[in-house]
């Protein structure tokens, strides 16, 4: 695809073929179709969604000064909308439209992109709602003639309830859990943990800590606040004070982190791993089987779904269940699909109680694509 | 012609003057041309333009001018990736800087990228929205802050007076450049342990992407010869320039 695509006669049909068909899959399954405005606020998406998809998002001034952006996803803009008009839930939204994203480095990539997708909102019962969406996606692709794929599966739960279990102060647990979809950094944060990071020097106590801090009475607080400060300083002490993990442990987790492939496979090894470690996450691990066997029920080889321990997608909202779908066009390995929860995005988006929230998005195009030129 | 942009003002320009004048290169001031125009004594086939620093930068990647002297700070915030449309002949030895990323003294608790890191998490989760950097600086921040695993914060632009941001309440953190670090603690700023994204000082650079004909790259290697005879500047700016 070149950075601006255009479009004939033929990829026009084409395209429109196909997303009659998709939506009219999504709409026998209760998905209705919205369309939110191409032309979007930035501030919603710059807040909440970090610097890696500003970096991204093309951005622009209106003529009042006030900053706008091509919507970088659909996601983002629908959500916020349920949100903004009070939807009830549970909620499932449809959705077919351009997407846009600069792309840092890559000019050979489009700058705009078809997505057709489907977001689950504030359903209770998690297991259903993946294996509502696992279906939906494999059922998609079907309707759009294209067989040959294969499944990247990966969990967040897993590894944060894997951290939750080691014995380590809350911060460290909140920082390998940020990290964990940085390959290597992890790793690395590891073995500071089993040699303390060296930067013990803070007081221990409150009275230090205040004494300090008041030295510095004329510095601006900048957001913070004076009890926010305290309490770091205190936790930091007491994480250098008893930063060690034992190494057992850390083996089991550094090796957990590489476990990749067939997801049978390598879930059995996953089960090993936490039996010789002594952590039990049986709640995490029969997720995932049901998510497998839900695929089996789709009649997915098994051999064609991949486990990956850490898989993380490089977007910053999701939190648990991760997955990706790919095909091969005439150029190689393409990912045609991707979705997963992301429980935390409403109320980042102004809910007052949490909403689950769960989701895919299709590279129309690219399915398209991977039909034309496979194998 | 070759064309060569120099800083039109400040100390920048002082320091540049002092330093082809040790070099045996006089700078003779084009008469009518408002200060703006000047050439080499007795060097007719360069074109001397007095720029903005960042004119300087900005003309070298569009490819306006051949060669700039002008803050390396400037340069790789203005063309991330130099590769392939900017060559940075030589450091010059003035125009020392670094750009720094700084947070209140009041946070006693943050002293590295590693605390900043925290700090931004349970900021966002707190408020419900990012922790702010202001800085002119955006590209250098985005990268620094990816190298350090950082992605929960947004950049506020800013023009000027920085340094005044978290006073100010328009941002809680900020990246600026400094040299001796005064303006920071005025202004009840510290610099973080491992904070200095870039150590910057006045850099001869080429463009790419300028139109490198014979007669431009033969003043070029004259011009480069004579700044300093015995050195490679010349042969290793000429194995980039296309063919």
């Amino acid at each position: 695809m070149p950075a601006f695509p255009y479009y004939d006669g033929k990829a026009i049909e084409a395209l429109n073929g196909q997303a009659v068909s998709l939506l009219g899959l999504f709409a026998s399954r209760g998905y209705g179709r919205e369309e939110p405005a191409v032309l979007q606020p930035a501030e919603i998406f710059l807040d909440r969604s970090g610097e890696e998809i500003r970096r991204r998002t093309f951005t622009l001034m209106d003529p009042s000064g006030r900053e706008l952006c091509l919507r970088p996803d659909l996601t983002i803009p629908i959500c916020r909308e349920a949100v903004m008009s009070k939807r009830s839930f549970p909620a499932r939204i449809a959705y077919n439209g351009l997407a846009f994203r600069h792309q840092p480095g890559e000019p050979h990539r489009p700058t705009q992109f078809f997505q057709a997708g489907v977001e689950l909102l504030g359903l209770e019962d998690r297991a259903a709602g993946e294996t509502e969406i696992l279906s939906l996606v494999v059922d998609a692709l079907k309707v759009c003639g294209l067989s040959d794929f294969t499944i990247r599966m990966g969990d967040l739960a897993l590894f944060n309830a894997l951290v939750d279990a080691l014995a380590l102060p809350a911060g460290w647990r909140s920082r390998l859990k940020r990290h964990f979809w940085r390959a290597g950094y992890v790793e690395s944060l590891l073995y500071w943990l089993g040699h303390g990071d060296g930067k013990a020097k803070l007081p221990g106590t409150r009275e230090e800590i205040e004494v300090l801090i008041d030295a510095r009475g004329d510095a601006p607080m900048a957001g913070r606040t004076r009890e926010d400060i305290i309490a770091r300083a205190l936790d930091r002490a007491a994480d250098a004070a008893n930063l060690r993990l034992d190494a057992k442990v850390a083996d089991a987790i550094a090796q957990l982190l590489d476990i990749s492939g067939s997801a049978e496979e390598s879930l059995t090894k996953v089960r090993a791993l936490l039996a010789t470690a002594g952590i039990n996450l049986d709640p995490q691990l029969a997720a995932m089987d049901a998510r497998l066997a839900t695929l089996k029920s789709l009649n997915i080889d098994p051999a064609r779904v991949q486990f990956t321990a850490h898989f993380g997608r490089n977007m910053e909202y999701y939190t648990g269940f991760v997955f990706e779908l790919w095909a091969r066009d005439k150029e190689g390995p393409v990912q045609i699909a991707g979705g997963g929860r992301y429980d935390t995005m409403m109320e980042m988006l102004g809910a007052k109680k949490p909403v689950s929230a769960i989701g895919c998005a299709i590279r129309t195009e690219r399915v398209l694509a991977a039909k034309r030129g496979g194998k | 012609m070759l064309t060569l942009a120099i800083p039109s003002k400040g100390r920048l320009k002082d320091n540049c003057n002092a330093w082809f004048t040790e070099r045996g290169v006089v700078i003779e001031q084009t008469a009518g041309a408002r200060g703006y125009r000047a050439s080499f004594a007795g060097m007719p086939d360069v074109e001397v333009m007095l720029l903005s620093a960042g004119e300087i930068a900005s003309s070298l990647l569009a490819g306006d001018i051949h060669l700039g002297i002008t803050g390396e700070d400037l340069l790789r915030e203005e063309a991330p990736e130099l590769t392939g449309r900017m060559h940075l002949i030589k450091p010059l030895g003035f125009g020392f800087a670094d750009v720094v990323v700084a947070v209140s003294a009041y946070w006693i608790d943050v002293a590295t990228m590693a605390d900043l890191d925290d700090v931004c998490a349970s900021y966002a989760g707190k408020h419900k929205r990012r922790l702010r950097v202001a800085t002119k600086y955006a590209q250098l921040t985005r990268q620094f802050f990816a190298l350090n695993r950082i992605s929960d914060y947004r950049i506020v632009p800013s023009q000027g007076a920085t340094e005044g941001a978290p006073a100010a309440g328009t941002a809680e953190v900020i990246v600026d450049i400094t040299t001796t670090g005064a303006t920071l603690r005025d202004n009840g700023l510290k610099i973080l342990d491992d904070g200095v994204i870039l150590k910057s000082q006045a850099q001869l650079a080429a463009s790419l992407t300028a139109d490198w004909d014979a007669e431009s790259r033969k003043a070029c290697e004259a011009l480069l010869t004579r700044l300093e005879p015995s050195g490679p500047l010349y042969s290793t700016l000429a194995a980039q320039l296309p063919r």
